[in-house]
């Protein structure tokens, strides 16, 4: 059964939630360790008194899978899906902040209450006023993909017609200034596009709120196809890595058959060489592309990178910036996405036309 | 009592994020929850922490906080008659 992408919508550091879906120009940041997404108008979409107690990522986070259902022209769907890896960050530190600072008395309850990681999904469904399958996924590097799985699942299973899924990590100081301290981001200011230009350790900090709409009946909104993506953790080496993507393509495409790989380089070079030594073994001759320097590094970052290829897809074109080695020069009917956060979680995703 | 009404009428806004509002859209008088501000249960929790940790207030049962929460007057004047951190 083939699973149609019949809408999507990324509020990102980007201005891919306000018409410019693939950039052509985009927003070079001059970045010091992170880049954050543009902000939508919320009060196109959420009542001011609903929207007060909301935190920054279920506000853009309603606003993009509100505009999602816009964009695919869809009513209310038979599932309501999230991956995230660290979720309502902005809330469960405000909380704690206060139990520290107040000696765990005089608790504030909305911060405590928006905190869980499921927030997101009530809020669209409260929002939208949809009563179906409601679930949130968590598993750190892999969590988009795993809601993506439920998702296919459901709609194989004929369980539901449409599946709304979505992808989303907010930034926060604290957790900036946390993980910094871990290594993770460039010490030293940055240009975001120049990003893979800084060979050195860290990477570029970033978040987004990415949603689709998936259906089992391909519609005239449909624009691709996607496959059930694969996660394997903690590869041993580069041959067993190159197994498990070798498994993949052969499960999901014929031979020869990808046009493009859009891969998650994020500047840091231990994080890139993995990409680049998996390039030469399996990718010879195939056309490259990055995504990363437009979103930053974040758990759910694979979310953008599936709206970024289903956008290639229907534009047939690659933006210039995110170009490796050139565009592909014919059609482009397949793009393999190839993922991983610190060689811990790798994730394959696949799309093609329809 | 007219500074403390202004400071509560503030407090509020600040406490429950109501941004489109300013103060002078705030009556006193009118009823806090359903049909003046439209406020809810979440907010009569954010409103009885502000009151404990601002003023020592200390609301016991749900029918003392009906009483205390109808209105910011109703606010002020249980702050006036045994709040602690108001002079």
């Amino acid at each position: 059964m083939k699973i149609f992408i019949n809408g999507q919508s990324a509020i990102s550091p980007q201005e891919t939630f306000t018409g410019n879906s693939l950039p052509d120009n985009p927003v070079n940041y001059s970045a010091n360790g992170f880049i954050k997404c543009i902000e939508p108008s919320v009060r196109e979409y959420i009542d001011p008194m609903t929207a007060r107690r909301m935190s920054r990522i279920i506000r853009f986070g309603v606003c993009s899978a509100i505009q999602c259902l816009r964009n695919a022209d869809a009513g209310n769907p038979g599932a309501i899906i999230t991956g995230t890896g660290l979720g309502c960050l902005d809330d469960t530190e405000k909380f704690l902040r206060t139990m520290h600072n107040n000696e765990e008395k005089l608790l504030n309850p909305t911060p405590f209450i928006q905190s869980t990681h499921n927030t997101l999904s009530s809020a669209i469904a409260i929002i939208i006023g949809c009563n179906s399958y409601n679930s949130t996924y968590v598993h750190r590097g892999g969590s988009f993909e795993n809601a993506l799985t439920d998702a296919i699942l459901l709609l194989r299973e004929n369980s539901a017609e449409n599946v709304l899924v979505g992808g989303v990590d907010e930034l926060t100081d604290t957790s900036f200034n946390i993980t910094s301290r871990l290594g993770f981001w460039k010490r030293e200011p940055v240009e975001s596009l120049r990003l893979l230009d800084y060979k050195g350790r860290g990477s570029l900090a970033g978040e987004g709120m990415t949603f689709f709409l998936l259906s089992n009946v391909k519609n005239e909104r449909s624009f691709a196809v996607t496959e059930m993506p694969e996660l394997f953790h903690k590869p041993a080496d580069a041959a067993a890595s190159e197994e498990k993507i070798r498994s993949f393509i052969s499960r999901t495409c014929q031979e020869g058959s990808i046009d493009l790989v859009l891969m998650g380089l994020n500047g840091d070079i231990s994080n890139d060489e993995i990409y680049h030594n998996l390039s030469g073994r399996l990718f010879s001759g195939i056309p490259r592309a990055y995504y990363k320097h437009l979103c930053g590094e974040y758990d759910t970052s694979s979310a953008f990178a599936m709206f970024i290829a289903a956008e290639i897809i229907r534009n047939q074109t690659v933006p210039r910036v995110m170009q490796l080695d050139g565009g592909p020069a014919g059609k482009i009917r397949n793009v393999l996405i190839y993922n991983h956060q610190r060689n811990n979680i790798h994730s394959l995703m696949l799309l093609s036309g329809c | 009592m007219e500074k403390l009404v202004q400071t509560l009428k503030e407090e509020i806004i600040e406490a429950l994020n109501l941004v489109e509002m300013v103060p002078e859209d705030i009556n006193e008088e009118a009823p806090l929850f359903v049909d003046g501000l439209g406020l809810d249960s979440i907010d009569a929790l954010e409103l009885t922490v502000l009151l404990e940790k601002k003023y020592g207030i200390k609301i016991k049962t749900a029918e003392e906080g009906k009483k205390i929460l109808y209105s910011v007057k109703s606010m002020a004047d249980c702050i006036i008659a045994g709040g602690k951190a108001w002079d």
